[in-house]
């Protein structure tokens, strides 16, 4: 199964590159909400998270043609966009003001009413096999990728945190994402990995 | 130096976005060296690591704010023509490779560089496809701020209307380039000279000429390290002035509505 074969998103932006604002409309109709969802998670529900969604959807618009689809899915790069302006933001504030971290227990089940934005979003699929590869993995590195992912935590500041020698850090984070991308490599798009 | 462990704890802190410090010369220098299975680990683990978004809930965005985000696209200027595309992506490919190739004192890559750049004078879809893949795998190497990179498109103005370009730029890297076509040839006592708007202010980024066909690939050695707002080309004399004088023949449309 290759889910990406049937990706929309690949259309969407080639009609992006070639101006069509509808086809950013219909991309931003597709992803917006996961996108916010993962902005307030790391900025929490600020006006910030608001702006880093603007910031990425303007940067689609202008440099869909750098969009390189052997790095990965139209999903990943707006991901990846969300992620890296969030964690700016995040870095550029005093460290008092950030949220913490919440791990998957500690989140509420689904609020109610969200589930038509949860629709809408077509990788439900893909966000399954992620979940799944996120559980899988042992707490103390899932515990440590999550600190990296969305408090922006470098191996030293994951170190004094959880209070771990800096080398096992090291460790956990890279064994961590060896695990996930051996988990979901099967499922990365491209002429190179993948089926 | 031979692929190691360590080499994978860096990969893994880059595709997280960690700041490194000095050990980002170290990774860098690795990847230049050229370690194939770094260069794959990388764009890997960006994807997996995406895996954690899964965990966030998605929240339905305000109506306003689709309103907002759609409304403030800015103004295509260049009507978009059918084969074009395939050029503009070589031509995507060999900018940001420039972009990100600036300031490494490597011979090699000097010399992909130049090569590159005798390809300039007949740019536009004759980029060899040894090309496209050097520009492609030096991409993954090297580009490890690939998301950051922004691009605006210029469109023809004032007496030269069918001219093209489009601005790539890194406001990490604080580096620019200039892909352009269909530009007039210019008296010899004149250049093109590219600006950068910088709070409604026009800021030189250097000079440039265009090859015998009208086509330039530019990559600009003083770009402000402010966010850049616009971009426009004017017609100087040669050398450039501190401030345009001469007409506009591209410009690009203002990056907030």
């Amino acid at each position: 199964m290759n889910l990406r074969r049937l990706d929309p998103d690949r259309a969407l932006m080639a009609r992006v590159e070639a101006r069509d604002a509808d086809a950013l409309a219909a991309l931003y109709d597709r992803h917006a909400g996961r996108l916010l969802g993962l902005a307030q998670r790391i900025l929490g529900e600020t006006g910030e998270a608001e702006e880093v969604l603007q910031e990425v959807f303007l940067f689609a618009w202008r440099a869909a043609a750098s969009f390189d689809p052997t790095r990965g899915s139209v999903a990943t790069w707006l991901l990846i966009s969300t992620r890296s302006r969030s964690i700016d933001r995040l870095r550029a504030r005093r460290p008092a003001s950030r949220p913490e971290v919440r791990s998957l227990e500690e989140l509420p089940e689904g609020p109610p009413g969200l589930q038509d934005v949860e629709g809408a979003t077509v990788d439900r699929e893909w966000e399954r096999l992620c979940r799944n590869a996120v559980g899988e993995l042992p707490e103390e590195q899932r515990r440590a990728l999550e600190l990296a992912y969305f408090e922006g935590l470098t191996h030293q500041e994951i170190a004094a945190k959880t209070a771990t020698p800096l080398g096992t850090v090291k460790t956990r984070v890279r064994l961590g994402l060896m695990k996930l991308r051996d988990r979901l490599r099967p499922y990365f798009e491209s002429g190179s990995h993948g089926p | 130096m031979a692929h190691s462990e360590r080499h994978e704890e860096l990969v893994a802190a880059v595709a997280l976005g960690m700041p490194l410090g000095a050990e980002r010369a170290e990774i860098e220098q690795h990847l230049r060296d050229g370690c194939p299975l770094c260069e794959e680990l990388l764009v890997d683990f960006r994807q997996a690591a995406s895996a954690f978004a899964a965990e966030t809930r998605a929240v339905a965005p305000p109506a306003a704010l689709r309103e907002r985000i759609l409304g403030s696209l800015p103004p295509a200027r260049v009507p978009a023509r059918r084969g074009d595309f395939a050029a503009w992506r070589v031509l995507a490919a060999a900018a940001v490779l420039l972009l990100f190739a600036v300031g490494l004192d490597d011979a090699r890559l000097r010399r992909q560089r130049e090569d590159l750049r005798s390809q300039s004078a007949d740019l536009a879809g004759r980029l060899a496809s040894t090309q496209i893949e050097l520009a492609q795998r030096e991409l993954r190497a090297r580009v490890l701020e690939s998301e950051d990179v922004q691009m605006l498109i210029l469109g023809g103005h004032g007496p030269q209307p069918d001219a093209q370009g489009r601005v790539f730029w890194s406001p990490r890297a604080k580096r620019g380039v200039l892909v352009a076509a269909n530009l007039a040839p210019l008296p010899t006592d004149r250049q093109y000279q590219l600006w950068v708007f910088l709070a409604g202010k026009p800021v030189d980024a250097g000079v440039f000429d265009a090859d015998p066909a009208g086509k330039a690939l530019f990559e600009s050695k003083n770009f402000p390290e402010a966010n850049a707002q616009n971009f426009a080309v004017t017609v100087e004399p040669r050398g450039g002035v501190p401030a345009p004088t001469g007409p506009i023949v591209l410009v690009g449309a203002p990056s907030q509505g």
